[in-house]
């Protein structure tokens, strides 16, 4: 009760506070808007609804199973629409080699016992959309391959069956549903923005001190847990009220694209605030003023934004600009949000939300333990 | 029946001692004055009462029952104003008070009129839905007031709740201290204002470098010094006083400088009136104005501490 009662008290005055809400809301907004529009071109030739770089994708393929031929044909034939382009691999030629060296955005190889995909990076988004796409593909036909083996009558049935297109409109790839830049950074501006919740977690108890108030808190009949927890609370509500709005009005004015499954990017978004207030939480415990924390944590959020593709995506990496990209936790964040909405691929949610809840345990236990070791809030 | 004892309470802040073995009760139903210039440890020692710091020794027992054994027991009956204004300024008067009396177990219509009737109290019902933003300093003091008020405490400690208003408003608080206490709570009040402690005060301890140096009734502390008188003289220029001369007369127990005003403090029977007034004229230090003065609460803290309250 009196946890509820503190949170809200948090909710209330948070909201009266005109420069939290531009912050957390229209300056992701407004830069949504300015990346969005302005580097279209930086994606592709400029049409605001076009894909992401996908025009310069090329899959090499190697088929040595020659009745597949046709249907693979009209499978990439749709493909080619959205920006993939196949090419047959020279003769003489390592398929994975190419991919490393990267000649190549992908390589398949499709023979008699079944068919393999190699990329070079999955995690880039062009790698998701390769994958999301053939995944399909490659499935559908290991089926047919292990019909062909079992029971060679029925492959011409499964075959017909297979050209139909099911196996594309079973994709969420379609031309109309790829990354535009708006979508990108809808995604990129909302990861950002929630990590953004460390700087008012790093006042939520310092300026109650300055206020004085921590010690009208600490003299009333409540327990030192109940005011922290409390504030917690309330900071993590209003955050999520916050992150929430944005990504309604991306939706409703930007048309962005969050994908099906709006329940895990909450869920990925949600313990990505409560990984920052922790954060910004634990750094005010670290420092003896109030001030003291601010560079650190705008230098972290800093790094973290822009190595993890906020401003312009991180392509191929390597030394130490890999090692940066591989330490913002907006990589992961942003990588399972366009894995999820764009290759319908889950796998990477559960690391995210694994990282996210672990940095926030991390910094909550650090909290709770300098806190009760104060005298005072 | 005692609302408060306090046995040997020491607080030190590393080596130095702010509270130094502290010894004192508080009955119910009075008015607890706590004189003592700054520094002197009155806000360290409320705030031990009140449990926002801990003490190095000593016991503090309120209502019968060991402070830091009960805290949520004690919390519950006392209200502090703290020294500094403790209040959101983004949230309305009317919701200030109401958050912190709701942290007190107050709920629904209990809370709503309690509420409102502190404000009422400290005037400011009509002010309910402005932000502090928007009052003055004797207001916002006012609305600290009304914060400790609404969960009606048994033990009511106000730390320099006057300090930096206008005199209205001074008046104001002074009158609802005694309000306040005609309701039947006790008050502790701290201040260094010796006329504010004098005039509403029923007891009084006179607290210097974390010790009490005097307490009881102000007839009490005066009586101390029955002894004694002040006498001020004031000057046309002080660089030539020589303040050990005047020492050295007969009866004088202490001098002391403020401005143009000379203050001798000399033993009642010593008839020395005429030895101090030739020293001025010998010295050829021109006399304006000189004048006695009945023992009051500045002198008895003169008498004690060898400084007056406000050089202190
Ligand atoms: N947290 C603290 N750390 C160190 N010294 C302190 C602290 N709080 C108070 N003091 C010192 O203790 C003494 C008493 O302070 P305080 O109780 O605030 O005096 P008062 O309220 O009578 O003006 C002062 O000398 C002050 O500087
Ligand atoms: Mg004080």
């Amino acid at each position: 009760m009196n946890i509820l009662k503190i949170a809200w008290k948090e909710v209330k005055h948070d909201f009266r506070d005109i420069r939290t809400l531009v912050f957390m809301i229209a300056f992701p907004i407004v830069l949504m808007l300015i990346l969005g529009t302005a580097l279209t071109g930086a994606f592709d030739g400029g049409d605001f609804d076009d894909n992401i770089a996908l025009d310069d994708m090329t899959v090499l393929y190697e088929n040595s199973n020659e009745p597949i031929q046709q249907p693979f044909d009209a499978f990439t034939k749709e493909l080619e629409k959205s920006g993939i382009h196949f090419e047959r691999l020279s003769k003489g030629t390592n398929g994975k080699d190419q991919v490393e060296e990267n000649q190549a955005d992908a390589y398949l190889s499709i023979d008699e016992d079944g068919a393999k995909l190699y990329l070079n990076d999955q995690n880039s988004i062009g790698g998701s959309v390769i994958q999301g796409s053939l995944a399909s593909f490659v499935d559908q036909y290991n089926l047919i391959t292990e019909i062909s083996k079992a029971a060679p009558e029925k492959l011409d049935t499964v075959l017909t069956a297979s050209t139909d297109h099911d196996y594309i409109k079973d994709q969420t790839l379609l031309p109309d549903q790829q990354p535009g830049s708006m979508d990108y950074y809808a995604i990129v501006m909302t990861t950002m923005i929630a990590l953004y919740a460390a700087i008012s977690a790093a006042h939520l108890i310092t300026q109650e001190r300055s206020r004085h108030t921590a010690d009208r808190l600490m003299i009333a009949p409540i327990k030192k847990s109940e005011i922290f927890m409390g504030k917690l609370i309330g900071s993590i509500a209003i955050n999520t009220v916050c992150i929430a709005l944005v990504v309604a009005f991306s939706i409703i004015f930007f048309h962005a694209n969050w994908g099906e499954h709006l329940g895990l990017v909450a869920l990925i978004l949600l313990t990505e605030i409560i990984m920052a207030i922790s954060f910004g939480l634990g750094l005010s415990f670290l420092f003896k003023t109030p001030t003291a924390p601010m560079p650190v944590i705008m230098i972290v959020l800093q790094l973290a934004a822009f190595f993890g593709g906020a401003y312009f995506p991180i392509g191929d990496a390597d030394g130490l600009l890999k090692l940066m990209t591989n330490i913002s936790p907006l990589t992961l964040e942003n990588d399972a949000m366009f894995q999820m909405i764009y290759a319908n691929d889950l796998s990477l949610v559960i690391p995210a939300i694994a990282m996210n809840l672990g940095i926030s345990l991390l910094f909550l236990v650090f909290s709770t333990f300098a806190l009760s070791r104060r005298e005072g809030l | 029946m005692n609302i408060l004892e306090i046995k040997h309470l020491t607080k030190k802040f590393g080596d130095f001692i702010a509270v130094d073995d502290m010894s004192l009760t508080v009955g119910e139903g009075e008015i607890f004055g706590f004189l003592g210039s700054n520094g002197a440890g009155k806000s360290t020692t409320i705030n031990m009462i009140s449990g926002l710091l801990r003490k190095n020794n000593g016991s503090i027992k309120m209502l019968g029952k060991e402070t830091n054994k009960h805290p949520i027991f004690i919390k519950k009956h006392i209200g502090l104003v703290p020294q500094e204004l403790a209040i959101y300024e983004d949230l309305t008067a009317y919701e200030n008070v109401s958050f912190f009396a709701g942290l007190y177990g107050l709920r629904g219509e209990k809370l709503r009129s309690r509420t409102i009737e502190a404000l009422e109290f400290v005037g400011l019902a009509e002010k309910h839905k402005s932000y502090p933003k928007s009052f003055s300093g004797g207001m916002k003091r006012r609305l600290n007031i009304a914060c400790a008020i609404a969960h009606q405490p048994k033990l009511i400690i106000m730390d320099e709740p006057t300090v930096g208003i206008d005199p209205q408003s001074r008046k104001y608080i002074l009158q609802s201290v005694q309000k306040l206490n005609e309701m039947g709570c006790t008050i502790i009040y701290t201040s260094h204002y010796m006329e504010e402690v004098e005039e509403i005060c029923t007891k009084i301890a006179i607290i210097d470098h974390g010790k009490i140096i005097a307490d009881g009734t102000k007839e009490q502390l005066k009586s101390l010094i029955t002894d004694s008188k002040l006498i001020y003289i004031d000057v046309k220029d002080t660089d030539h006083v020589d303040i050990d001369a005047i020492k050295a007369i007969p009866g004088v127990a202490n001098v002391t400088l403020a401005e143009n005003t000379i203050q001798i403090h000399t033993e009642l029977g010593a008839n020395n009136l005429n030895q101090i007034i030739s020293y001025f004229i010998e010295n050829k230090i021109e006399i304006r104005t000189l004048d006695e003065k009945e023992p009051n609460l500045e002198t008895v803290f003169l008498t004690l501490t060898g400084r007056t309250l406000r050089d202190a």
